[in-house]
């Protein structure tokens, strides 16, 4: 606990936890919105073509000046969206293809140029390598000004366009149509991801920085159907993977951040597609088992019924195999147990036969007759 | 041309020397077309033929590569608000996290403005519209709980929101129970008969001449154009949909339909 707490009163770790929540935050909001409007894989092309620029906004600066290397990760960043909406538009690849291409030409270049920077050596050329996957350690104080600016304009534009934004998000033909300017909404939604991919470099890379984007919007959309509370746990989702993995990285010497944060990411999203209600797969299983408990009780009571009806006897006793006959298999002993402590069956036997038999109680005739949709018969005597 | 001069303003809709074309292959040719206002115009078809092409071109959602567009003698830009347009059901993502009063009020937000959000009067107007197409009850309810038929419905009271003085609907009844077409035609009636303009893409043939009283005949070329019973004649069928025809019901020769 009190190892803890050392933790917390450092000022590194601190500075470290609080830019990773920002980041977390920022990605995840906007993340929401590009996971709506299918364009989770622009952010992907986005973070990786941010790689060239990073390099060089190295070599512009002579150095590992923050300011030029963000710049030129913002710039690339934004040609390679432009370059993939050229090719969709101007010719007849599709945006898959369009942004695999994109995103691994712009990734090779800045590859290219970062061995170029490393073989030449000089101060810092190191440091570049942790643009690759991150390192949280590398964040400054000032560094949380420039995040922290970028998120609260991000946040007063999403919410100053927020009807605006859901209405391009889910029919941007609509939108069109009644006269508002779709691709400046669509634009300014594209530039703000890649704000936040710049402001995410340092800490996640760019190699794993999508997944910030991506993960904290599906791990939301399962637990609630409206956007402002998507976008808002979404939001919360960013910000706790982003700071428990940079919080893990800048406390374990060497393990880059960016792995560490797409790891509990992905985690929160596999426990989400699990157990959320109603979305979750347990609990769509669950109730697929309840659908099919049910129909294998309507069928074990409509065949009492039935047999009830043609003997007209109403306590028919229905023999073992008889059942199994007419089902095709005997209901689980789990389910006949359940129907007859719902009162619905009864068990009885028949001398001489020594088999399990069982009759319909007068609350399970009236289920039958409800189950089957027909006003219930009177008991025959 | 001055943009602020009226250009045939005694049409709903009129279309002149309108070309779009996708690639090399044109998707609609030279397209003239005149609908007068207070009509109920089926757009038919056979598939391919440029309808859903013809109706985005109009409204401005793709651009054609020559030709002009005017809604009661205005580009369609200085009639935003003043079209409803009820696009493809299939168009949209129907998981989206949202409620069905909240995608009607999507056709306030023009009228709403930037910045606003949409209030008690907006609400007011969505559940009126909602009420008008049977759905009512279902105002509070996730989209992706309704059925086709309440997509259509939803996606009709989003456009009726708007009170506009024309309607343009893609494929409103593709896929919709006959209670939803029958509650679709019965609303678009009363609403032509308030003098409107309705403009629906339609893929049935058999219904055309007991819904509609104006048809528009299309296959990249316009066919044919006009009041429904000078239209629809077995010599423009043919032209339209070719050696198909068997397949579908053909007004008998001569005799009036």
């Amino acid at each position: 606990m009190t190892a803890l707490l050392d933790l917390f009163s450092s000022g590194i770790v601190r500075t470290v936890l609080m830019g990773a929540a920002m980041l977390g935050a920022l990605s995840g909001m906007l993340g929401a919105f590009a996971v709506l409007r299918r364009q989770s894989l622009l952010g992907d092309a986005l973070s990786h073509a941010a790689l060239p620029g990073v390099c060089l906004g190295f070599l512009v600066a002579g150095g590992r000046d923050l300011g030029s290397v963000l710049a030129g990760a913002f710039l690339t960043g934004a040609l390679a969206a432009l370059v993939m909406m050229l090719i969709v538009r101007r010719t007849t690849l599709k945006t898959d293809a369009a942004l695999g291409i994109v995103l691994s030409v712009f990734f090779a270049v800045g590859i290219v140029l970062l061995t170029v920077i490393q073989t030449r050596g000089g101060a810092g050329s190191l440091g570049l390598m942790t643009f690759l996957f991150g390192q949280a350690a590398a964040i400054l104080r000032s560094d949380l000004w420039v995040m922290g600016g970028i998120g609260l304009a991000a946040l007063a534009v999403v919410l100053a366009f927020w009807k605006e934004f859901k209405l391009v998000s889910f029919d941007a033909d609509f939108a069109r149509a009644q006269g508002f300017p779709v691709t400046m909404l669509e634009a300014g939604l594209t530039v703000m991801v890649a704000l936040a991919i710049v402001a995410g470099l340092q800490l996640v890379g760019v190699v794993l920085m999508v997944a910030l984007l991506i993960a904290p919007a599906a791990a939301a959309r399962q637990w609630t159907s409206s956007l402002g509370p998507m976008v808002l746990l979404s939001a919360a989702i960013g910000a706790g993977s982003g700071a428990g993995g940079a919080l893990i990285s800048a406390t374990t010497r060497g393990l880059a951040t960016g792995p560490v944060v797409v790891l509990i990411a992905t985690a929160v999203v596999l426990v989400s597609l699990l157990v959320a209600p109603g979305r979750g797969l347990l609990w769509q299983m669950l109730a697929a088992r309840r659908a099919r408990a049910r129909i294998s009780d309507g069928r074990m009571l409509a065949t009492l019924q039935g047999l009830a009806t043609a003997h007209d006897n109403a306590g028919y006793p229905v023999e073992q195999g008889m059942l199994q006959t007419a089902l095709g298999a005997m209901p689980p002993a789990r389910r006949i147990s359940s129907l007859e402590q719902r009162g619905l069956i009864r068990s009885v036997t028949h001398p001489p036969e020594t088999t399990p038999h069982w009759e319909l109680t007068d609350a399970g005739h009236a289920e039958a007759a409800a189950l089957s949709g027909q006003p219930r018969k009177e008991r025959p005597q | 041309m001055r943009e602020d001069m009226l250009h045939e303003p005694d049409q709903a809709l009129h279309v002149e020397d309108l070309t779009v074309s996708y690639g090399a292959t044109p998707a609609l040719w030279d397209i003239d077309l005149d609908i007068p206002p207070g009509v109920m115009c089926a757009i038919v078809g056979p598939n391919g033929a440029g309808k859903s092409t013809l109706l985005k071109a109009a409204l401005g959602l793709v651009r054609p590569v020559a030709g002009h567009v005017r809604f009661l003698g205005r580009p369609v830009a200085q009639m935003r608000g003043q079209i409803g347009y009820v696009p493809q059901r299939h168009s949209v993502d129907w998981d989206f996290p949202t409620t069905v009063r909240d995608v009607v009020e999507m056709g306030l937000y023009r009228h709403i403005g930037w910045l606003r959000r949409p209030g008690k009067a907006a609400h007011a107007r969505a559940m009126a519209a909602l009420a008008e197409m049977g759905m009512q009850d279902y105002a509070d309810r996730q989209i992706s709980q309704l059925s086709g038929g309440q997509q259509q419905r939803v996606f009709i009271a989003r456009a009726l929101v708007q009170d506009a003085p024309i309607l343009v609907l893609d494929e409103p009844m593709a896929g919709v129970d006959a209670s939803t077409e029958a509650v679709i035609i019965a609303l678009l009636k009363r609403l032509r008969d308030e003098g409107r303009t309705i403009i629906v893409v339609h893929h049935d043939l058999t219904t055309v001449q007991s819904y509609f009283d104006w048809l528009v005949m299309l296959n990249i070329r316009i066919i044919a154009q006009g009041p429904v019973n000078d239209v629809y004649t077995a010599q423009n069928l043919r032209a339209a949909y070719g050696r198909h025809l068997a397949m579908i019901a053909v007004p008998s020769e001569g005799a009036a339909p």
